[in-house]
């Protein structure tokens, strides 16, 4: 048919026109798939991804005095300073595409791992074009527990997942039980998506293992046009703590929905998402004082750590936000990856991932709250600890855990 | 569930299907006027958003203030985009309702794509208004001010449309080329100046609910997504042709979004509403007032 | 018919027979499968966009709503292979068969709508499709189905890298929708179709038989439609409700059908070829800047080629005796 004779001729021309660039990518660069939505619904997390890598390349491609792997020197030493060159693709939030995009990478570009993706959805595809291809996946900010439990070989992950995230914060709630505060009753409530829906499992599960019991649990459709129903019903079960799993867009209308109805919950404990977003905050952060989220950084370790800060201003610089609980985890993956590829002195997938497979960067030498980066054999860092951030006078305040703590929790919140 | 619940759902369901029906009178007015339905009518929504956005953002105006120059603005684009382009769709030889629909899905597609280009994508909001946040509460019923503002708007809209329509020339002028633009031609009627102004007249319709939208909802580029497939159902609920429809279809529509998150769970109260609308046209296959 | 007519179909058919024998070797020389992706997705859309044509282009039941067909095919297959363990081969003929019935189910009321009515029918019902399986937890709900991919195997059908087998299918079921469309061009359905399209009251007194034309077409258009469901579940190897049931996949289907020609024989295989590489190659060659151009482009593309041939693309390139005789 017309069809593949015209394909032909597109794609003789695609290729052509990347011939020289593949070719080039092999000698003195490493190149890295950088895969995110773009355009669409989540254009804003891809934009502010893009900001958050282009910061990490700067670390790493020129020379910085930060106890950060990569950052000493320009280039990756272990590569006679190679440097690293990034490649962005633009998936839409849909599977195939960026299943697509993964093979234009790996084939067209000579990507030698790639990073990503934002949705978990479309990081099921990714990273199993990753497996059959052979090279290694990083997870950056998906935080779907199904993904690294389908053992795949090249699958890695250096930031916690739900379960942990969800972990953290039932910890903190039986240690303010024991202290005599009262939390009897939860309420739910998250979007119909993977995110949603994992983090409300995890949420249940710890709910009936600890005791905790669940009063309200809303799923809701996101992006929906009024969440007015929802609010309402959330104000009727009246739970000790509210805890919402919802991206900036539903988070904004959830609150402004609840100063309408009347609704003032006891206290909020947010799965992030939106509420680690600066937008949602410029939006209805007079009505947040005190609303506590997860998270996987702290803006407050810059007290302990100085480059926390120095890095944060360097990203502050390219997005004018500062970094949070997304642009955190990208930062640091892309950073875990070039020390790996460092250490496999090649650009080869399998080494690669071997390299992966013995990383080990102790806490102090990452941006994160985290104990330590190493992968367990699904590629899961068990030992990155989340942090529980309340957002007060303005800004997030570590309270948990102990070790990182800032200042006592406000509950109830005001 | 207390009967304080049904009140409330009901109350809230009702405010925002009049809501509904503002940003719904504009499509069906267009439709109404020249059998057109305008697949970027979510778009249009979302422009007058940020217009009300930037006008609070770069000069301090009230969403309550730029509704007026929202409307104005909206009413400029509508009518260039009903001469840059459907203009050209309508006179298709072939296909006519096809190239309506994609020509005006390309505009979406174009508008959405150009507010992320200069706007970029993040997500604004009004962060202070004299209405944003404030409520009434009677008996335990809340009820927030935007809302009832919007609802008065919505209705003021309604009554104005009719007494457009109905008691001023340009209002017949309208009227009578929706029945024969033919024939209008003939008593020195241009129909395209007519149709320009009917689709200005729509597009300032959805700007004023787009100025008071941004009062208490966020603002991005693929925001009226949310709302256009509601926007379509509430005038098809209607009936095409109708203005009155459209009014009525938003209030049904409010109501039953309300009442099905009572029995279902919350993520499936659009089917609600879905299903009113089979069930309404499977009985009444022109809708509820429609005229054709 | 007359002899001008019966000529024009036998060379279409031979047309279509150099095309896909052309087609066929086109991936032996092209070997990069970033390109082979596209081709793939090409067939598929156009085959899609093909058995959409037989009941909006040729019946003139505007539908965007096949997504729902789509979805249940792309769901029959994986659930059943997930779950039972029933192979792909079978799950696509099921999937197909269980959309034929519900498209009759749902023609009998909605045929009787008219316009916009009929249209927005069909938009709410596969939205009503997609709540649903949104919020079916044995289904997967939105965590989706993530199918296992074991290693190459017809059987299965299922490959870890190579396109090809994936490339031929989507080929296969391009030329049968392309077949069957040819096929009821001449067919007493066909003439009906055309008759009530060219004079309304002709609609009247064929009433009875035009409707239950119109039912079949639905029931052929959904089968194979969700035949292609099925493939692109196998093809993907995971799927959820937004990524095979959402709105976009009916407009998708739709889309080259108007662009190449709605209701003619080669408009919807025409505008996939042009529309499918656009929409991939300006994604992935712009819209890595997050700056939303590959939007512009597309979205003018879209109106500009409906202003400029209204018709379709189609009508550059058939000879114009074909149209007289029509």
């Amino acid at each position: 048919m017309t069809i593949t004779r015209r394909n032909v001729l597109l794609g003789a021309t695609a290729v052509a026109a990347l011939a020289p660039i593949a070719s080039r990518a092999q000698t003195s660069e490493v190149v890295i798939g950088v895969l995110y939505p773009l355009s669409g619904a989540s254009a804003q997390q891809g934009v502010d991804a893009q900001k958050a890598y282009e910061a990490a390349l700067d670390v790493i491609n020129k020379n910085h005095e930060f106890d950060l792997p990569m950052a000493k020197g320009e280039g990756l030493s272990g590569l006679g300073g190679a440097k690293i060159r990034l490649i962005y693709a633009d998936h839409q939030g849909d599977p195939q595409k960026g299943r697509a995009e993964a093979e234009r990478l790996i084939t067209q570009e000579k990507v030698c791992a790639i990073v990503g993706t934002y949705q978990s959805s479309v990081a099921v595809t990714v990273s199993q074009t990753c497996e059959r291809y052979q090279i290694p996946f990083m997870s950056a900010d998906n935080s779907s527990p199904s993904l690294h439990a389908r053992g795949l070989k090249f699958f890695f992950r250096a930031a916690p997942h739900d379960e942990m995230f969800t972990k953290a914060m039932f910890d903190f709630y039986d240690a303010l039980k024991k202290k005599g505060t009262k939390i009897e009753t939860l309420a739910l409530f998250h979007e119909d998506t993977i995110f949603g829906t994992d983090s409300a499992n995890a949420q249940t599960k710890l709910a009936n293992e600890r005791g905790y019991k669940i009063v309200a649990d809303i799923k809701y459709r996101s992006n929906t046009p009024s969440l007015s129903a929802e609010v309402q019903q959330l104000k009727v079960a009246n739970a000790d703590v509210l805890m919402p799993s919802s991206y900036t867009t539903d988070g904004i209308l959830l609150v402004k929905t609840m100063a309408e109805l009347g609704y003032k919950p006891n206290a909020i404990v947010a799965q992030a998402a939106g509420f680690s977003e600066k937008a949602l905050y410029d939006a209805v952060g007079d009505k947040l004082e005190g609303v506590i989220t997860r998270g996987s950084f702290s803006l407050d370790l810059a007290a302990k750590r100085p480059m926390v800060g120095a890095i944060n201003a360097l990203f502050k610089e390219k997005s004018g936000k500062d970094l949070n609980d997304n642009t955190s985890r990208e930062f640091m993956a892309l950073v875990v990856l070039a020390d790996a590829v460092n250490r496999a002195k090649s650009t080869d997938g399998e080494k690669i991932r071997a390299a992966l497979a013995a990383t080990e960067i102790p806490g102090e030498q990452t941006i994160m709250p985290w104990k330590r980066v190493k992968f367990d054999e699904m590629g899961q860092n068990n030992d990155a600890d989340p942090v529980l951030l309340q957002y007060i006078g303005g800004k997030f305040v570590t309270i948990s855990p102990p070790q990182g703590v800032v200042a006592e929790a406000v509950w109830p919140m005001k | 569930m207390t009967a304080q619940t049904i009140i409330q759902s009901l109350a809230s369901g009702l405010l925002m299907g009049l809501l509904y029906g503002l940003i719904a009178v504009g499509l069906a007015l267009i439709f109404g006027l020249m059998d057109v339905v305008n697949f970027a009518h979510g778009e249009f929504l979302m422009i007058a958003m940020y217009a009300t956005f930037f006008l609070f953002a770069f000069f301090a105006i009230d969403p309550l203030l730029s509704a007026p120059l929202v409307a104005a603005a909206l009413f400029v684009f509508g009518a260039v985009v009903y001469l840059l382009i459907v203009r050209f769709a309508v006179r298709a030889k072939a296909n006519a309702g096809m190239v309506q629909i994609f020509s005006t899905f390309g505009l979406a597609i174009v508008m959405r794509g150009l507010a992320q280009y200069f706007f970029t994508p993040d997500y604004r909001s009004v962060t202070h208004s004299w209405l944003g946040g404030k409520t009434v509460s009677i008996g335990g019923i809340f009820l927030p001010e935007p809302q009832l503002i919007g609802a008065a708007v919505a209705i003021a809209a309604f009554g104005g449309l009719y007494f457009f329509i109905n008691r001023t020339d340009f209002g017949r002028a309208l009227e009578a080329t929706r029945e024969d633009a033919g024939a209008v031609a003939l008593v020195g009627i241009d129909k395209n100046r007519v149709f320009a102004l009917g689709w200005g007249l729509g597009a300032a319709l959805v700007g004023l609910a787009g100025a008071i939208m941004s009062i208490f909802f966020y603002i991005y580029p693929d925001v009226g997504a949310s709302f256009a497939l509601i926007a379509y159902v509430t005038v098809a609920l209607g009936g095409f042709g109708s203005v009155f429809g459209a009014f009525a279809g938003g209030i049904i529509v409010g109501l039953v979004e309300a009442t099905t998150a009572l029995l279902l769970p919350p993520s499936l109260k659009a089917v609600g509403i879905y299903a009113v609308y089979l069930l309404v046209v499977f009985v009444r296959p022109r809708g509820l007032f429609g005229s054709m | 018919m007359d002899t001008d007519f019966a000529r024009s179909r036998r060379r279409d058919l031979i047309v279509a027979f150099v095309l896909a024998a052309i087609a066929a070797v086109v991936p032996l020389f092209v070997k990069d499968v970033y390109v082979q992706n596209i081709m793939v997705l090409t067939l598929m859309w156009g085959a899609l966009s093909q058995s959409w044509n037989i009941l909006s282009g040729y019946c003139g039941q505007i539908s965007l709503g096949h997504a729902l067909y789509f979805g249940i095919g792309a769901y029959t297959t994986a659930l059943l292979f997930t779950k039972f363990g029933v192979l792909p081969w079978f799950g696509m003929i099921g999937g197909g068969l269980i959309s034929a019935v519900i498209a009759m189910g749902l023609g009998y009321p909605c045929f009787r709508l008219r316009g916009h009515y009929f249209v927005i029918a069909t938009i709410v019902i596969a939205e009503i499709g997609l709540l649903l399986f949104h919020n079916w937890d044995w289904a997967g709900a939105a965590l989706g189905i993530d199918i296992p991919v074991r290693g190459d195997s017809w059987l299965k059908f299922q490959f870890t890298r190579s396109k090809l087998p994936y490339f031929y299918f989507a080929l296969a079921l391009a030329c049968v929708a392309w077949f069957v469309t040819w096929w009821l061009e001449d067919s007493k359905w066909g003439y009906w179709w055309r008759a009530v399209k060219d004079n309304p009251e002709a609609a009247e007194s064929l009433g009875v038989v035009v409707f239950n034309s119109k039912m079949g077409a639905a029931a052929v258009s959904a089968f194979l439609v969700a035949v292609g469901g099925s493939f692109y579940a196998q093809f993907v190897s995971y799927i959820d409700p937004e990524s095979v049931m959402g709105f976009q996949f009916s407009l998708l289907m739709a889309l080259p059908a108007v662009l190449g020609g709605i209701g003619t024989l080669w408009g919807p295989l025409l505008g996939a070829v042009i529309l499918i590489p656009v929409t991939e190659l300006t994604r992935s060659f712009i819209g890595g800047s997050g700056r939303g151009v590959d939007l512009i482009v597309y979205g003018g593309l879209i109106i500009a080629i409906s202003l400029a041939r209204p018709q379709g693309l189609v009508g550059l390139f058939t000879p114009k005796r074909k149209e007289a005789a029509r």
